[in-house]
């Protein structure tokens, strides 16, 4: 026991302590039957929500229930030794524990649900918003404008992208290599470059066509110069409409396009076929109104970079 | 955002007609909205350009570059007459490194 000092301190203490729970306590199970009376009275109803959310809300109850019968023995002097409940509260207790990380997990798809119930709407990052709104197809201007009888639509496409990408370091793809190549390598290199571009030349793709039993097939073919500009072009068209720039064209663009352009409208190919000496074996002659074959070396000059749009041949 | 637009049988539609129609289709007063770089397809019918809407002037004047600022008249450049620029110009060469920045500034 105590010494009788220590006591009478400790008895104003406890007394204050004691009225303090009494009221505590009250306002307690006001709240407690409030929230009864409301729960019954069915103002939250969870058959709609989620599961996991539901099995947590049952078991802190049972857990608040074996907890308060156990303070109400404790309070009446019992002792909590090998009682049942505390082996019930133990196992609550673990199987809480064990739904933390998956609640973490759940954290954001509740969060944005929350998010949705409350303002209504979808926030501007989520990504269903940028599915196709085929509405924006229809003229958005008013009926007004249908008395002018003419066909013009003024069609404007938002794009949401957005431009920002992760600031994750990526590596460059390309990757020193030694380079001891000899120029007997370089020479069969080159002859085996030229007979495959002989090989699917008009000339030969004609005899092959005469001499196989496959059907005759017509295709859509343009001449291959051009479809690689067109590639170009297409390139340089997505990079300017996902940057919101224009670049501007070289010379030597202007003059790649404009030659692409004349090849495919003129009847070139009727008269000048390609070269097949790789294949025949003769020496590599020309017509006469084609340039010399010439070895296209890429000087680079100073500050010829244009960053990020230079395409890796 | 990205502007197509489809003209056919016509000439290349003016920016303020394009401005007009955005601000019908977006519901925005047409002070706020931006447009540049309008290019026309070869063969006509077709231009593809780029606008911004802005939310508000304010937001205008503090985002928008100042050429296209000077477009709509929010913006003077105050440059000095061409003469001026290029004596200022020959000063300064008599100069090496940052005395060149205390040349106009003697002057006065």
């Amino acid at each position: 026991m105590a010494a009788p000092g220590v006591l009478e301190s400790d008895f104003s203490s406890a007394v204050t302590l004691l009225k303090n729970l009494q009221e505590q306590v009250m306002a307690v199970t006001a709240h407690v039957q409030a929230l009864t009376k409301r729960v019954q009275a069915g103002a939250y109803p969870t058959e709609k929500g989620l599961s996991f959310l539901e099995v947590k809300d049952q078991l802190l109850l049972m857990y608040l229930m074996d907890l308060s019968h156990l303070i109400l023995n404790k309070a009446s002097g019992g002792s909590l030794q090998g009682h049942a409940a505390v082996l019930r509260l133990v196992e609550i207790r673990t199987v809480l524990e064990k739904l933390r990380p998956l609640d973490q997990k759940l954290k954001y798809q509740i969060d944005k649900l929350v998010k949705t119930a409350v303002t209504g709407s979808l926030s501007e990052n989520d990504p269903l918003r940028f599915k196709p709104h085929p509405s924006n197809m229809m003229s958005k201007l008013s009926s007004d404008e249908e008395e002018e009888g003419e066909a013009e639509d003024g069609q404007s496409e938002a794009s949401g992208k957005k431009s920002t990408k992760s600031k994750k370091y990526v590596p460059p793809r390309l990757v020193p290599v030694h380079y001891d190549e000899t120029e007997a390598e370089r020479e069969k290199k080159r002859l085996e470059r030229a007979k495959r571009r002989a090989l699917s030349s008009s000339v030969i793709r004609e005899l092959k066509e005469q001499y196989s039993d496959a059907p005759e097939e017509i295709r859509d073919a343009r001449h291959p110069h051009v479809t690689r500009q067109s590639q170009e072009d297409q390139h340089r068209i997505n990079y300017e409409e996902s940057m919101m720039v224009r670049l501007s064209v070289s010379k030597r663009e202007k003059g790649r396009r404009k030659r692409a352009h004349v090849m495919s409208s003129q009847l070139h190919s009727l008269t000048h076929f390609s070269d097949i000496s790789a294949l025949t074996g003769g020496a590599a002659h020309l017509d006469e109104d084609q340039n010399p074959i010439k070895k296209r070396k890429k000087i680079l000059k100073k500050g010829r970079k244009k960053k990020g749009f230079r395409r890796r041949r | 955002m990205v502007i197509d637009v489809l003209h056919p049988r016509k000439v290349t539609v003016p920016k303020t007609e394009i401005r007009e129609k955005l601000a019908k289709i977006y519901k925005a007063t047409p002070e706020v909205i931006f447009m540049f770089g309008f290019r026309t397809y070869f063969g006509g019918d077709k231009t593809i350009g780029f606008g911004m809407i802005y939310d508000s002037l304010d937001y205008v004047k503090k985002n928008e570059t100042k050429h296209r600022l000077a477009r709509h008249g929010l913006y003077e450049e105050k440059r000095a007459l061409r003469k001026q620029q290029k004596e200022h110009k020959n000063r300064k060469k008599k100069f090496r490194g940052t005395a060149k920045a205390n040349v106009g500034v003697g002057k006065k």
